[in-house]
C-alpha cells in the first residue's frame, strides 16, 4: 500500500510539476497571475479527447494538435492583455485571466458537453508490476515529461540569449526595453509557453481520470499551492515542492478521506504563510 | 491631502451643491421609489424574485466593493463570506430552530472569524499571494462543503422556514417574495449607508490613501497592515448579510453559493458601472440579474455572458461604464469646438 502510494504520488506530483513550470516562468518574468491556467489544463485535456473521439486520431497526433490549438489560444489572449502587462496593473490582470477562464469553462461546456469523459491512450493500458503497485505507462510518460522540461527550462532560462531577455525583463521592463528587448514580445513567449505547458499536463494526466470541462479550478490551486510554497520563480523548488505535493496528497488519501487531501495541504500552505511569507525556498 | 482625496471621491461637483436635507429629502424618494417599482412593474411574482435577488445581490457585491474599491485588493475569497452567512444561517433554522435575528448574529460571527483567519495568514504576504490565498480558501471550501455530511453534502440544507420577524403587534412573516422585498430593501438601504459612512469615515480615507501611494501613506504614520486587515474583516459581514437574506429567500443552501458563479458576480457587479461609485455595485447587480432572471441563456451561455462582460469592461474601459460615459462626454464636447 505504501509502495502504491509512492508511486501514485510520484506521478500526480510530476503532473503537479508539468502544470506548474510554465506559471513559475510566467509569474517570475510577467508578473502575470494567470487564473485561466487551470482552464488551459481543461482544454489541453478535452481538444485531446475531441480529436481522438471526433477524428480517430491516435493518442500520439492528438497531443501535438492540443497543444497547437491552446497554443494559438495562449496567443489571443496574451495579445488582448498587452497592454495591461505592459502597465504591470496587477489587479487588472487577474481579475481579466479570472474571467478568461469563466469564459473558456463555460465555452467549453457548451462545445464538448457535460458529461465525464475518458482519453484513450495506449499508454494507460500498458502496465509494469512492482511488488502491490502499478506502474502505467501513462505515469512514466508524466515523470519523463516533466523532468525534461523542468531540465529544458532550466538550461534556456540560465545559459541562453533568451533566457538572458526573459530575465531582464523580469527584473526591469523598461530598461530592458532601452537594451532594444521588445518586451511585448517576451511576455507573448512566457504566456504561450506556459499556456503550452499546462494544455501538455491536462493532456497527458488527462488519461488517468475522467476528465469534466468544470475541472480546472483545483488544478490552478495546486498550481499555486506548488509555486507560493516553492517561492515566487523558483524552479528547482517548484519541482520538489511539486513531487512532495503530489507525494503529500497520494499518503493522504489513503489514511484519510481523498477529498480533503487539497484542504490539507492548503493548511500547510496557511502555516506556511504566517512563519515564512516568502516562502519555504525563498534565500531572504 | 486625505480629504481632499476623500472628497474628490465620494461626492461629484454637482452633488455637492444640494444642500444636506434637500439632499436626504432626494434619498427618502428614490428609496420610496425603489420600493414601489415592482408593483409599477406589473407586481407578478417573477418581477418580485427579481428585485429581491438584485437586493441581495448587491449587498453580497458591496463586500467585495469596499475591499476591491477602497483597498484595491482583489479578494477572490467573499464566496466563502456569503455561503457562511447562508449556512450559518439554514443549519441553525432548520437543526436547532433558531430564529432569524440570532441567526444574522450568529453568521456575523462566524464570518468575523473565518475573515481573521485569511486576514492574518496573508498579513504579510505580497500583494498577488493575497487573492491567491483567498481564492484557494474558496475553491477548496466548495470541495470540503461538499464531501462532509455535517453541512449537508452535496445537497445542502433544505426546508430552510419562513423569515419572520418580529413587529409592532406580531410578527411580520414573508411568505412570498412580494413579502420579503421590503425586508430586503431595508437590508440593502441600511448597506448603502454604512458604505457611504464608510467612504467618509478615517478608515476609508486611509484604505484610499494606501492604495493609491503605500510608501506615502506608511510615510505618513499609516499602518497599511492594520488598514487592510480592518478594512477585509468589515467587509466580510455585509457579504454574509446578504447571505442570510438568500437563505430564506431560496429556503435551501448548497455547495453552489461557493461556486466561481458567484465569485464573477460579485467581482463584475463593482467592475462593470466603474468602481468606487456608491451606487455602483447595485447597478451592476441590477443589470447582471436582470440578464440572468429576465434573459437567460441558460446556464453555460450565461456564463459566457458574465466571464464576457468582465473581459471586455477590463480591456475595453477599466473605468467601466462610467468610464466609457466620460470619454463620450468628452468627445462630444470636443467636436463642437
Amino acid at each position: 500500500m505504501i509502495l502504491a502510494a509512492l508511486v501514485n504520488g510520484l506521478a500526480l506530483g510530476a503532473g503537479y510539476a508539468l502544470l506548474a513550470v510554465g506559471w513559475t516562468v510566467l509569474l517570475g518574468a510577467a508578473r502575470l497571475v494567470n487564473f485561466a491556467h487551470g482552464q488551459l489544463y481543461m482544454l489541453g485535456a478535452f481538444v485531446t479527447w475531441f480529436v481522438i473521439s471526433r477524428f480517430g486520431w491516435p493518442y500520439g497526433v492528438a497531443v501535438p494538435v492540443a497543444l497547437v490549438v491552446v497554443g494559438v489560444l495562449g496567443v489571443v489572449l496574451q495579445l488582448l492583455m498587452t497592454r495591461m502587462t505592459l502597465e504591470q496593473n496587477i489587479v487588472n490582470l487577474m481579475l481579466v485571466t479570472l474571467a478568461f477562464g469563466y469564459l473558456l469553462q463555460g465555452g467549453a461546456a457548451l462545445l464538448f458537453g457535460g458529461d465525464p469523459q475518458t482519453i484513450d491512450s495506449p499508454l494507460q493500458q500498458q502496465d509494469l508490476a512492482l511488488g502491490a503497485a502499478r506502474i502505467t505507462g501513462q505515469d512514466v510518460l508524466i515523470v519523463v515529461l516533466a523532468l525534461a522540461f523542468y531540465a529544458v527550462t532550466f538550461v534556456v532560462l540560465g545559459r541562453t540569449d533568451l533566457g538572458r531577455m526573459v530575465r531582464g525583463v523580469a527584473e526591469d521592463p523598461k530598461l530592458a526595453q532601452l537594451y532594444g528587448i521588445d518586451a511585448a514580445r517576451v511576455y507573448l513567449a512566457v504566456f504561450v509557453f506556459s499556456a503550452v505547458c499546462a494544455a501538455l499536463a491536462g493532456a497527458v494526466v488527462g488519461p488517468r481520470s475522467p476528465i469534466l470541462t468544470s475541472m480546472g479550478f483545483e488544478e490552478v490551486i495546486i498550481t499555486f499551492l506548488v509555486v507560493v510554497l516553492a517561492g515566487v520563480g523558483n524552479l528547482v523548488g517548484g519541482l520538489v515542492v511539486a513531487i512532495g505535493l503530489g507525494l503529500f496528497t497520494a499518503f493522504f488519501g489513503t489514511f484519510f478521506p481523498p477529498a480533503y487531501s487539497t484542504a490539507a495541504a492548503f493548511v500547510v500552505l496557511l502555516v506556511v504563510l504566517v512563519v515564512r511569507p516568502q516562502g519555504l525556498g525563498a534565500r531572504r | 491631502m486625505t480629504a481632499d482625496v476623500a472628497t474628490r471621491e465620494t461626492s461629484a461637483p454637482a452633488a455637492r451643491r444640494v444642500p444636506t436635507p434637500l439632499r436626504a429629502l432626494l434619498w427618502v424618494v428614490l428609496v420610496a421609489a425603489a420600493y414601489l417599482l415592482p408593483a409599477v412593474l406589473g407586481g407578478s411574482d417573477r418581477i418580485y424574485a427579481t428585485v429581491v435577488l438584485v437586493a441581495i445581490f448587491a449587498i453580497m457585491s458591496y463586500g467585495v466593493d469596499v475591499v476591491l474599491s477602497y483597498l484595491g485588493e482583489v479578494s477572490l475569497g467573499h464566496t466563502l463570506f456569503w455561503a457562511a452567512g447562508a449556512y450559518t444561517t439554514a443549519i441553525l433554522a432548520v437543526r436547532s430552530g433558531w430564529s432569524p435575528i440570532p441567526a444574522l448574529l450568529a453568521s456575523i460571527v462566524v464570518t468575523l472569524l473565518l475573515a481573521l483567519l485569511l486576514g492574518l495568514a496573508t498579513l504579510r504576504t505580497r500583494e498577488f499571494v493575497f487573492s491567491l490565498v483567498t481564492y484557494a480558501a474558496a475553491i477548496i471550501g466548495l470541495t470540503v462543503v461538499q464531501n462532509t455530511q455535517a453541512l449537508g453534502g452535496s445537497d445542502g440544507v433544505v426546508g430552510v422556514p419562513l423569515l419572520e420577524l418580529p413587529a409592532v403587534g406580531g410578527t411580520y412573516v414573508a411568505r412570498t417574495n412580494a413579502e420579503l422585498w421590503p425586508i430586503a430593501l431595508v437590508c440593502l438601504v441600511l448597506v448603502v449607508l454604512l458604505v457611504s459612512r464608510f467612504r467618509r469615515s478615517r478608515l476609508g480615507t486611509t484604505a484610499l490613501m494606501a492604495q493609491m501611494n503605500g510608501e506615502l501613506s506608511t510615510a505618513m504614520g499609516v499602518d497599511v497592515r492594520r488598514t487592510r486587515m480592518l478594512v477585509f474583516v468589515l467587509s466580510a459581514p455585509i457579504t454574509a448579510l446578504a447571505g442570510w437574506l438568500y437563505a430564506y429567500q431560496r429556503s435551501y443552501v448548497s455547495p453552489d453559493l461557493l461556486s466561481p458563479t458567484f465569485l464573477l458576480f460579485m467581482l463584475t457587479a463593482v467592475i462593470l458601472p466603474g468602481r468606487r461609485l456608491l451606487l455602483g455595485p447595485l447597478v451592476g447587480a441590477a443589470l447582471l440579474t436582470a440578464q440572468q432572471q429576465l434573459f437567460s441563456l441558460g446556464g453555460d451561455a450565461d456564463k459566457i455572458v458574465l466571464g464576457g462582460v468582465l473581459a471586455v469592461v477590463l480591456l475595453a474601459s477599466p473605468t467601466g461604464l462610467v468610464g466609457i460615459w466620460h470619454a463620450l462626454v468628452r468627445r462630444v464636447r470636443g467636436s463642437r469646438r
